[in-house]
């Protein structure tokens, strides 16, 4: 415990120190490539400084997302502090001004990973790499026009999620497990956010095929456990026994659930869940809730910043490579009672090691636009 | 040309203005004066527009006018100069002089800088000010503050067509001697342009500077007098009201104090800008008075002997020993018991009830291990309340909505009940009625028999006289003489003026 | 003179009409709010429903309670969100190394989260004296402190607790109602017992009504405020065992939330942000003012964002009825 804490704040101490010290001399750097001009193609980059940016690490899916940004700089044969954290606490604002600034102290030596915060950030984003000549792929964020191929090499990639299909799957269970009738309830993310719009379409678009199963209630949870107690709290009394199964926009909404439910001594109530994390592995495995999906945040935070990585010093050319492999989808993973064991042993309990050249291998086809 | 017509006007539980009668001519310069509490500055809101009066009216220029602000009073030429200079400091001059007119400089959103400095330039020759209207006032001395002032109301002669009324409310207490006689030079000079209602409580200023004088006491105008016929001694009674009366000031139960021991002892103590080189003793059963004006270092002397200010020289000792560490904490615990000015800032909490106040400063008594003891607190209030008839339904009462004087019982009862015996007054009959006045001269000769020391800084000189044992007189922080005041044998209000300024 | 004596009658009336009615306004507001939602779903108003409702209000409540004292005081403690994890967490911690049940030595888990509570407050109070950093600043300050603390000793992970014993707080029921619910209101009661009988108690109210005056009635105000933030911490910390104890789960979002509910429940129930007015039972009827409308919405069917301008809507009339209450004692 203690050195853990110890470790922490040493390495958070020097990331910090270089970054100040850098930066302040990266002005220069910023300077000097001004006068080489924007948009001037270098074949390639030798050892670039590698940077994931993302929201913050106290939420356990981005710690994941950014565990596996640390086990590909590893797999490099670098200490896992190698790898620069650009931490916007929910900033589009912050984002862009981490990147400018860690791109003016690299001088444009960069591969960075990020997600942009929020979808019009993208652009000025991947601009400002472009134009520095510096490497980037995306994760999440990004506009529907907005394209790696409209950039050269620069832009090397875009992963995003979509949840649509994985929720119709978990939906689909739960309906089963309903026997195919009774009232289901909804609880659901941030209203406007997108993962919570899918998660909650993936809901109706399984009811579509069961028409004795009706829909009582959709209600925002905001991803919160305290949120999703108290909203699933006031459905108990509204709908008391109507309630036959329960749809969760992410596991730790189920949490809050469970713990409605253990309140009112309610036992048994089909629950599913989305996002895979080893709690709700566990109680998957417990059969507490029928299922979850596994995004594998670990493997698509360690990728992007390999894709970023591995085209900045030329080990794919991503102008020769075919759209698909510059816009995906991310691999996901339906959890049921019967495999939950076995898929935590392989991959929550021991990480795997993953190939981190093989850029496509797990992904899940090129990105649809509607 | 301005008149008020048997104007009045109410607060609850005071009747602040009775049927006042009101008149200024043309270029005229009126006195207002009157003790604290005769209702001047309730006169002067309704004058500017601070206040509606609830009867009578007001004409300019023959025509009724009621005002609903002292905007309005602006627009029919009314203007004030205020005695807490009302300038923003950060500001520039010429910002302070046209707040809130600045429109007439504005040009498609933007002021233009040059002309607002121009026109500045033109307000402040008005008064005789040769500064740059673009300086951030803070900057400027108090005096120069003051014209500042002056020429902003001065602007209301280009904005309004008619006469102007100016007030100056206590216009000199921050001025030195040359500054004042600056001021009414051009006050002289001004009544071209305005009339003035010149209010002080320096009474030889408003003699020398008005045309004519208005004596209020107790709501009422009681005398005017022209500047001719102007007497002071003729004047004090009228705003006296009546003969310095022994009675009053409960004389007859003045007894002679235990010279024998010290309470509080100053010897040769001095405050940094405050005070310095002030010695005397504080007796049992002594009334000591501290005169001056304002800034002479009373109120910075009473606040040395309850811990709040450190000396910088000299030692003060409170019951023969001196503080070990200076705070209002150990000044309580030593028996010293502070009364001040500002009752609703500093003497009873708003929204705690009379036993709450009462027991404020000596919880410790009513508590064992940090639990309240809410009976005897109850206990200790009733007593009190009985014993000061103190007009309140009961201990529950919020003192938030008690009347000045009860309010004032709450606080003597406080440090009374909790075994002070050196008090400090600090103008404790400001704001009281008559009655309730008289009710506190009558708890401090109590205080006084029961072996109280107390050390008092007085609303009036005439109540510092009766009150007093000892009285000192204090100049610009320097100790200037000191009187004793024994009964029959009383210095006399001029014995005293004559040192303080 | 009699027309005087009628005036002045007629004006105090008035002001002793309008007192009452800010005084009593946030009951009535809950009443209102209760029969409401009673009518629009008659199902609201069940024991178990009001349980439910109690269950999410009582960590809310403490944390409530334990600002309240501040604000009386007239400062304001911002640090809630990180106290609660923090001592969520340290209590997960001691509680699992002592053996993870409330039948053995682990149940010095409990006081020990106390005692965490109270000196991340007082070291709160003692930075925001000693330093002279206006409380909000500081609070908040520290209470990112405090969230960056629970993130490094948990490391992004949750905590579990599913020790049965402990976990009888929320699954065990006395006349329907679970024994977090009764847990709750002992500490109200405490709280209520320090405002009102303890010169503490008394001393936050001198204070807030005119710190000056606590000074010339030689009342030591340093101590008084950090006490005032050391009590509010150990607040915190009963609202983040509650807490757990409702979820099973100590984490570093713990703490979330709780800012916005705990100072607009505070508000809402008519204590006044500048001090010296208002007190835990107001605390009590604004958390459950709070909670109702959010329970109440989810029952009769509206969607949350309504939820939310409710709430605003509701602030801003809290304010202006408090302030009306102080322009009052300005009216001479």
């Amino acid at each position: 415990m203690s050195t853990f804490i110890k470790d922490f704040i040493e390495k958070e101490k020097i990331n910090r120190r270089n970054f100040l010290f850098t930066s302040a001399c990266g002005l220069g750097g910023a300077a000097a490539m001004g006068v080489l001009g924007p948009g001037m193609a270098r074949a390639a980059l030798t050892d670039p400084t590698i940077a994931w940016s993302y929201r913050n690490r106290t939420n356990p899916y981005w710690n994941e997302i950014v565990s596996g940004g640390e086990a590909f700089v590893e797999s490099l044969g670098m200490p896992k502090d190698a790898l620069t954290h650009l931490i916007n606490e929910g900033s589009s604002e912050k984002s862009l001004a981490d990147v400018k600034a860690i791109l003016a102290k690299t001088g444009g030596n960069l591969a960075l990973a990020i997600d942009t915060n929020d979808a019009p950030n993208a652009r000025p984003v991947v601009g400002a790499v472009a134009e520095a000549g510096a490497y980037v792929s995306t994760l999440w964020n990004k506009t529907d026009d907005l394209h790696p191929w409209d950039f050269g090499d620069n832009y090397v990639s875009h992963m995003s999620w979509s949840d649509e299909g994985p929720a119709e799957q978990t939906a689909r269970v739960l309906l089963e497990a309903m026997g195919g009738k009774g009232g289901v309830v909804h609880l659901g993310g941030i209203a406007s956010n997108n993962p919570a719009i899918e998660r909650l379409n993936g809901l109706k678009n399984a009811l579509k095929d069961y028409p004795d199963v009706e829909l009582l209630a959709a209600e925002p949870a905001d991803w919160d456990t305290q949120k999703a107690n108290q909203v699933m709290s006031a459905f108990l009394t509204r709908y008391g026994d109507e309630i036959a199964g329960v749809h969760c926009a992410n596991d730790t909404i189920a949490y809050g659930v469970l713990e409605a439910l253990r309140a009112e001594g309610i036992e048994g109530m089909p629950i599913v869940s989305y996002d895979g994390n080893p709690q709700a592995v566990q109680l998957v495995a417990e059969r507490k809730i029928l299922a979850t999906v596994f995004t594998n945040p670990h493997w698509g935070g360690g990728i992007t910043a390999a894709l970023a990585y591995h085209a900045a010093i030329g080990t794919f050319k991503p102008s020769e490579e075919p759209n698909e492999h510059r816009e995906f989808y991310g691999p996901t993973i339906m959890v049921q009672p019967d495999d939950a064991l076995e898929f935590k042993a392989n991959y929550l309990d021991s990480v795997p090691t993953y190939d981190w050249t093989d850029f496509w291998g797990p992904s899940n086809g090129p990105i649809v636009y509607k | 040309m301005y008149q008020l017509n048997k104007v009045d006007k109410k607060f609850p539980g005071v009747h602040a203005l009775k049927a006042v009668d009101f008149k200024i001519g043309r270029g005229e310069i009126v006195g207002l004066i009157g003790e604290n509490g005769a209702g001047k500055s309730t006169l002067m809101k309704v004058i500017y527009g601070a206040y509606q009066p609830d009867g009578g009216t007001v004409t300019v220029d023959g025509k009724t006018v009621r005002f609903q602000n002292p905007r309005q009073a602006m627009d029919h030429g009314i203007g004030m100069v205020f005695q807490e200079q009302s300038l923003i400091t950060n500001l520039t001059v010429m910002e302070n002089i046209f707040l809130g007119f600045e429109r007439q400089f504005v040009r498609f959103g933007v002021i233009n800088w040059t002309a607002m400095a121009e026109a500045a330039r033109h307000q402040l020759r008005k008064v005789k000010l040769d500064i740059d209207p673009s300086t951030v006032t803070s900057k400027l001395s108090f005096a120069q503050r003051q014209l500042v002032e002056l020429a902003k109301v001065l602007t209301l002669e280009e904005r309004i067509d008619g006469d102007l009324v100016i007030l100056l409310d206590e216009p000199t207490s921050v001025l030195a001697k040359e500054e004042v006689e600056l001021l009414f030079s051009l006050v002289r000079e001004l009544t071209s342009r305005a009339s003035f209602i010149f209010v002080s409580h320096r009474m030889d200023e408003v003699m020398e500077l008005s045309d004519r004088i208005y004596v209020m006491k107790d709501g009422e105008v009681v005398d005017v007098v022209a500047h001719d016929a102007a007497n002071i001694d003729a004047i004090q009674h009228k705003m006296v009201g009546r003969e310095v009366d022994k009675q009053y000031y409960r004389e007859q139960k003045q007894r002679p104090y235990d010279g024998s021991k010290a309470l509080v002892r100053f010897d040769r103590v001095g405050v940094a800008g405050k005070f310095n080189d002030i010695s005397f003793d504080l007796h049992p059963g002594e009334v000591l008075c501290l005169v001056g004006t304002e800034g002479s270092g009373r109120e910075a002397i009473l606040r040395t002997i309850f811990g709040l200010e450190k000396p910088g020289t000299g030692t003060v000792e409170i019951k023969g020993r001196p503080f070990e560490r200076t705070n209002a904490q150990e000044a309580v615990a030593r028996g010293v018991g502070y009364v001040p000015r500002e009752r609703k800032v500093e003497g009873i909490v708003n929204g705690m009830n009379v036993y709450e106040n009462m027991t404020l400063s000596q919880m410790g008594n009513y508590a064992s291990k940090g639990v309240l003891r809410i009976g005897e607190e109850k206990a200790l209030a009733e007593e009190w309340i009985k014993r000061l008839s103190i007009k309140t339904p009961d201990v529950y009462k919020d003192c938030g909505g008690l009347s000045g004087g009860n309010q004032q019982k709450v606080v003597l009862a406080k440090w009374r009940s909790g075994g002070s015996d050196i008090f400090l007054l600090d103008h404790p009959t400001r704001g009281l009625d008559i009655g309730a006045k008289e009710d506190v001269y009558d708890m401090i000769r109590e205080m006084c028999d029961d072996g109280a020391g107390i050390v008092l800084v007085a609303d009036t000189l005439e109540e510092a006289i009766g009150l007093s044992h000892t009285i000192l007189v204090l100049k610009d922080g320097k100790f200037q003489k000191r009187f004793a005041g024994p009964p029959g044998d009383k210095p006399s209000l001029y014995d005293l003026v004559h040192h303080m300024i | 003179m009699a027309k005087t004596l009628t005036a002045d009658k007629a004006g105090t009336g008035f002001s002793i009409r309008r007192e009452t009615l800010v005084k009593w306004a946030p009951l009535l507001v809950l009443i209102v709010l209760c029969a409401f939602f009673a009518v629009m779903e008659p199902r609201f108003l069940s024991t178990r429903n009001f349980a439910r409702i109690l269950i999410a209000a009582s960590p809310a409540l403490m944390v409530a309670i334990g600002v309240t004292f501040v604000i009386i005081m007239g400062s304001i403690d911002l640090s809630m969100e990180g106290t609660v994890s923090v001592c969520a967490v340290a209590f997960a911690f001691c509680f699992l190394w002592l053996g993870g049940t409330l039948a053995s030595w682990a149940w010095l888990a409990l006081p020990f989260a106390m005692l965490v509570g109270a000196v991340l407050g007082f070291v709160n109070g003692l930075i925001h004296v000693k330093l002279r950093i206006p409380s909000f600043m500081a609070s908040l300050a520290m209470g990112f402190v405090g969230t960056g603390l629970a993130m490094v000793m948990t490391g992004g992970d949750r905590i579990r607790i599913e020790d049965a014993l402990f976990r009888s707080l929320l699954t065990e029921r006395i006349l329907g109602f679970p024994l977090m619910v009764y847990v709750a209101g002992v500490f109200l009661l405490v709280a209520w017992f320090i405002q009102t009988r303890t010169t503490l108690g008394r001393n936050f109210y001198a204070v807030g009504g005119g710190e000056d005056l606590a000074i010339a009635s030689g009342l030591n105000v340093n101590r008084v405020r950090v006490l005032g933030f050391t009590v509010a911490g150990v607040f915190f910390a009963v609202g983040a065992l509650l807490a757990v104890g409702r979820i099973g789960i100590a984490e570093t979002a713990t703490g979330n939330n709780f800012m916005f509910l705990s100072i607009t429940a505070v508000v809402v129930g008519g204590t006044a942000l500048w001090g010296g007015v208002g007190g835990v039972w107001n605390t009590l009827v604004g958390v459950l003012i709070v909670f109702v409308i959010g329970n109440g919405m989810v029952v009769i069917g509206l969607p949350g964002y309504v939820q939310d301008g409710v709430l605003g809507i509701l602030v801003i009339l809290a304010v202006i009825l408090s302030t009306d209450r102080k322009s009052i004692s300005f009216v001479k």
